[in-house]
């Protein structure tokens, strides 16, 4: 066995090898579901637009505008599983900081009515470039928290201070809180803010934090969480609508989107309708293009073609645990953590609401959706991912990497099958 | 896929929170897209498909116009509605100047106040504008004002034969006369636009589910109505009313050679266009049609007719004549007195000599009663084949039955039958009687009366329709000794009456009026006239009936001028030729 020096816990040497294609070639099939079904729909929510709003979108402004969106997103991806994770890890922190001063900056500008900030639905989560688009700071600071929070965490596990409440917990509570802030207070964004609660909550959990600092994590959020929604009639309402179940009709303005997101998956039936032939796409159906999406697949594809995309995101995200599992240093089982958090609460939030089996979140489903930062930046985090899958190392040898945590469960817990694939 | 997943790490926690979530969504999906997959297509269908009726036009209504092309009395118009959103109008002061400049009378009144009611979002402005007003105000270029587009019936001659077109009321439904009775032939059928559409309502060419079906139009019907004898005949009737101070009146012409109708008048009357106005619904009702009444002696001719052709009496059969005669009981006795002695039965039908008819019915007996045998012939006669008490099938709604007592009933007694004879004791359409009386002197041929001269088709030519006589009364000798029999009476007592040259003949009728106790009113009669005219073969057949609350008719003094006038106008109209 080719082991280093180990006088250092978790300093094994491990060798850069092949990456997981695998990753490359799942996203790659969403984002072609995604391109075919903008395809479908573009020239519809065209002609939707232009008729309520006299804009003059051409049918296939939309198809090349996602098109664009992910040739950028595949570079994002490439130059972040190119650029070293050392690096990036290293400048953890200023990513950090210059997320949260892009979101001061569009607070700052939204507060002052600057042109340069860009209001919509009474909420200001925009940065409006002109020509080159719109731009999503909260998701810089997503990327941001995520690279910071991993460093950071990352090396107070090794140090096996995950769960001291002082030098760990507490500056963590602080960027979070301080996210949180921006995100739902000030942009009011409650999906990205619950997104962004995720990556830090997978991070967390993965590095270990004790059953009893969990449940008071857990406790506070949901808290916090039922305090945002008080405050905001709008979700009540969604809320209220959520209860109401399938009981709820079309005829009442706040269960419209949820309803007809359900009468579009329901009409898909087992087959679909098949592409080009989505009628809930015509406007009935609120935010088609984008939030939306998932459910003019199911109209589109039917339940076979949903089962199938529903596969390719498990894939997907099996294949990052798989990553994170197998990585030695803790910094970097985090980033693929908070990755793993990333996209997963993405994908289950958006289909949760979809479907009806939770309250309706503005939230993206990645890879799908129309719309460039979210994807660019979600690109950037697989790319990341992807980089690190390069640096696992064999199940057999994880026994090896010696840290304290992992070493004293392993006494607990394991002795002859350490070595029995798990599956 | 082998993730080799560490035991007991937390990466498993996820992975089964991951899978887990996952399962639910697929149940999930599974209810929603397969189990529930019917009710949302439902849902979707209710939400996504409009359908857009094709309104069918109604079909057209025609009248005869002598050897010239038919001509259209009944027409459809377009009229349109004009109404405003108040929430979008804008310059509402432009707007009342603009309705009331062109709309006129059909604005509404207060406009500005309708404009005013800026929580409504409908407010009609005006109604029954035609298409030209419609249009200017169009092109005022007006925000908030719409227009509802509706068809109406239009009527280019008035009130001309109203009883026989009937109306279609607010609802698009014919009513009364051949709108009510042939308003299926009329109506057509709509078609239908269904398309699934877009949010906006812009119909989208997705799916199978779009319908294009187009509307079938009603069917142009030509009447047999001359509307030169229907003018010239309302104007007599008018007339003769004035006349006689009769307040009620029904004319019948018809061509006894086809049953078709030439004409049906009826007074009081009224104008379809405006059938809302009429107060009195009575004027609705078609008088030939439907309201069955005793016709009196114009029957005697259908007695005579029935003796004749069983062969017990000829037209100078004799018989003796005291002025009263007992049946069962009853007296019945002559109108016209004095006439005693032995005479024959023509005679007897000059002066309408009830005794007369009396010894017919008994004669087609064993002479002596009127048994269950002579009923019997009398019976097969008239109800069989006169089609007298029964319903004609004539195109018209609102018909009537009218009735014939049968032998078999407790009420066909021989007093009634001897009173059937000259025309009480039985209920009788006008339509009946002339159907009957045309097949007595057209050669025994009865034909179902009939309003229809044939149909408009969609390109506009005429299509007539022959018809066939449904069967035969009595033999052509019987026939042509009844006609002459009529005419004999008619010469008699009309001298210089008609025009010279021509065969017309005609029989009388004075009806008493039954009141509440089944005796009859004293102070009330019907005056009815039954007559033909024509070269040798009769070329029409006119009935006339006047009648009036507690005022006394007869038929010879009040109704049988109207006949005169009517005939002589007919015999120019059809350019009949004199005998020289």
């Amino acid at each position: 066995m080719a082991t280093g020096g180990r006088s250092q816990p978790g300093e094994t040497v491990v060798r850069r090898h092949r990456p997981d294609y695998y990753i490359v070639l799942f996203m790659g099939l969403l984002m072609l579901c995604g391109l075919v079904i903008i395809y479908a729909i573009g020239p519809q929510r065209a002609n939707v637009l232009n008729n309520s709003y006299g804009s003059n979108y051409s049918d296939s402004y939309f198809f090349f505008k996602q098109a664009i969106s992910l040739m950028l997103s595949l570079v994002a991806f490439g130059v972040m599983s190119t650029v070293s994770y050392l690096w990036v890890v290293k400048n953890g922190s200023k990513l950090l900081l210059f997320g949260f001063a892009a979101c001061t900056v569009l607070a700052i500008a939204g507060w002052a009515n600057l042109g340069i900030a860009q209001e919509s639905l009474g909420a200001t989560r925009w940065f409006n470039l002109g020509p080159l688009g719109s731009l999503q700071p909260a998701e810089i600071l997503k990327f941001g928290v995520l690279v910071f929070v991993a460093g950071f965490l990352g090396a107070k596990m090794k140090q096996g201070r995950v769960n001291e409440v002082e030098g760990t917990l507490l500056p963590i509570v602080v960027i979070t809180g301080l996210s949180i802030l921006f995100i739902i207070g000030i942009q009011k964004d409650l999906g990205t803010g619950i997104a962004l609660t995720s990556i830090i909550a997978t991070m967390l959990l993965v590095a270990g934090v004790s059953k009893k600092i969990g449940l008071i994590i857990f406790t506070s959020a949901l808290v916090v969480g039922v305090g945002f929604i008080m405050t905001a009639p709008h979700r009540i309402d969604r809320i209220t609508t959520y209860l109401k179940g399938d009981a709820s009709s079309t005829a009442d303005a706040g269960s419209y989107h949820v309803e007809h997101a359900k009468i579009a998956i329901g009409t898909g039936g087992l087959f679909g309708v098949g592409v080009g032939n989505s009628v809930q796409a015509t406007g009935y159906l609120p935010e088609a293009i984008n939030d939306s999406v998932f459910a003019i697949m199911g109209e589109t594809f039917g339940f076979v073609g949903l089962m199938t995309i529903l596969g390719l995101f498990v894939a997907l995200l099996m294949r990052l645990l798989k990553v994170m599992d197998h990585l030695i240093d803790p910094r970097l089982k985090l980033l693929v953590a908070g990755v793993f958090g990333w996209f997963g609460a993405h994908v289950i939030l958006n289909v949760a609401s979809m479907i009806g089996i939770f309250p309706l979140t503005g939230i993206t489903l990645p890879l799908l959706s129309f719309g460039g930062t979210s994807m660019i930046f979600i690109a950037a985090a697989l790319g990341l991912a992807f980089q690190l899958s390069r640096y696992t190392i064999h199940p057999s040898r994880l026994k090896e990497a010696t840290y304290e945590d992992s070493s004293s469960r392993r006494r607990v817990g394991r002795s002859r099958h350490t070595s029995r694939r798990s599956s | 896929m082998k993730l080799e997943l560490q035991k007991g790490s937390r990466s498993r926690i996820l992975a089964v929170l991951v899978l887990g979530v996952m399962a639910v969504f697929v149940v999930r999906l599974f209810y929603l897209q397969v189990i529930q997959h019917g009710y949302y297509s439902n849902l979707a269908d209710n939400e996504q498909i409009k359908r857009l009726t094709i309104p069918a036009k109604r079909g057209l209504i025609y009248a005869l116009d002598g050897d010239k092309p038919p001509v259209q009395l009944v027409m459809n118009e377009t009229i349109y509605t004009v109404f405003a959103d108040p929430q979008t109008t804008k310059d509402d002061s432009k707007i009342v100047d603009v309705i009331r400049r062109i709309a006129g009378g059909n604005a509404r009144a207060d406009l500005s106040g309708l404009l005013a009611r800026k929580d409504s979002r409908y407010q009609i402005l005006a109604t029954k504008i035609t298409r030209t007003q419609a249009d200017k105000i169009k092109q005022e270029g007006l925000r908030g004002i719409g227009f509802q587009q509706e068809s109406q019936r239009v009527y280019p001659e008035g009130s001309l034969a109203a009883q026989t077109l009937g109306f279609v009321d607010f609802s698009g439904n014919g009513r009364y006369g051949v709108e009510g009775k042939l308003n299926d032939r009329l109506l057509g059928r709509d078609g239908l636009l269904q398309s699934v559409t877009d949010v906006s309502d812009v119909p989208l060419t997705i799916g199978n589910r779009n319908i294009n079906k187009p509307a079938v139009d009603g069917e142009n019907i030509v009447l047999s109505i001359d509307r030169n004898v229907q003018s010239y005949v309302d104007q007599a009737l008018a007339a003769g009313l004035k006349r006689t101070g009769a307040t009620n009146g029904s004319v019948m012409v018809m061509d006894p050679q086809s049953g078709k109708i030439m004409a049906m008048a009826n007074f009081p009357t009224y104008k379809p266009a405006e059938f809302n106005k009429v107060e009195d619904g009575e004027v609705f009702n078609n008088g030939t049609i439907s309201k069955p009444y005793e016709p009196g002696s114009v029957i005697k001719t259908l007695t005579v007719a029935t003796g004749i052709d069983k062969g017990v009496i000829t037209p100078q059969s004799t018989y003796v004549n005291t002025d009263l005669i007992t049946i069962g009981g009853e007296q019945i006795r002559n109108a016209t007195k004095g006439q005693t002695g032995t005479i024959t039965i023509q005679h007897a039908l000059n002066w309408s000599l009830n005794t007369g008819m009396v010894t017919v019915a008994q004669r087609l007996g064993d002479g002596t009663s009127i048994n269950r045998s002579a009923r019997d012939i009398m019976y097969d006669y008239f109800y069989n084949k006169f089609g007298l008490g029964q319903f004609s099938g004539i195109e018209l709604s609102g018909e009537a039955s009218g009735i014939v007592w049968s032998p078999e009933a407790l009420e066909g007694n021989a007093v009634r039958y001897s009173n059937m004879s000259f025309g009480q004791g039985m209920d009788l359409t006008m339509v009946q009687v002339c159907s009957a009386f045309s097949s007595i002197v057209n050669g025994g041929k009865y034909y179902k009366p009939t309003v229809l001269a044939g149909v408009v088709d969609t390109s506009g030519t005429y299509k007539p329709r022959l018809t066939q006589p449904l069967r035969t009364t009595i033999s052509p000798s019987t026939s042509a000794q009844v006609k002459e029999m009529t005419r004999t009476a008619r010469a008699m007592v009309n001298q210089g009456i008609d025009r010279p040259g021509y065969v017309i003949g005609g029989k009388t009728g004075t009806s008493e009026v039954p009141d509440k106790n089944g005796g009859y009113l004293e102070n009330e009669t019907v005056g009815t006239y039954l007559g033909y005219g024509g070269e040798d073969a009769p070329a029409y057949v006119i009935m006339i009936q006047v009648s009036g609350k507690n005022v006394l008719l007869q038929g010879g003094r009040d109704a049988m001028p109207i006949f005169a006038d009517i005939s002589n106008w007919m015999i120019d109209y059809l350019k009949l030729q004199p005998k020289g």
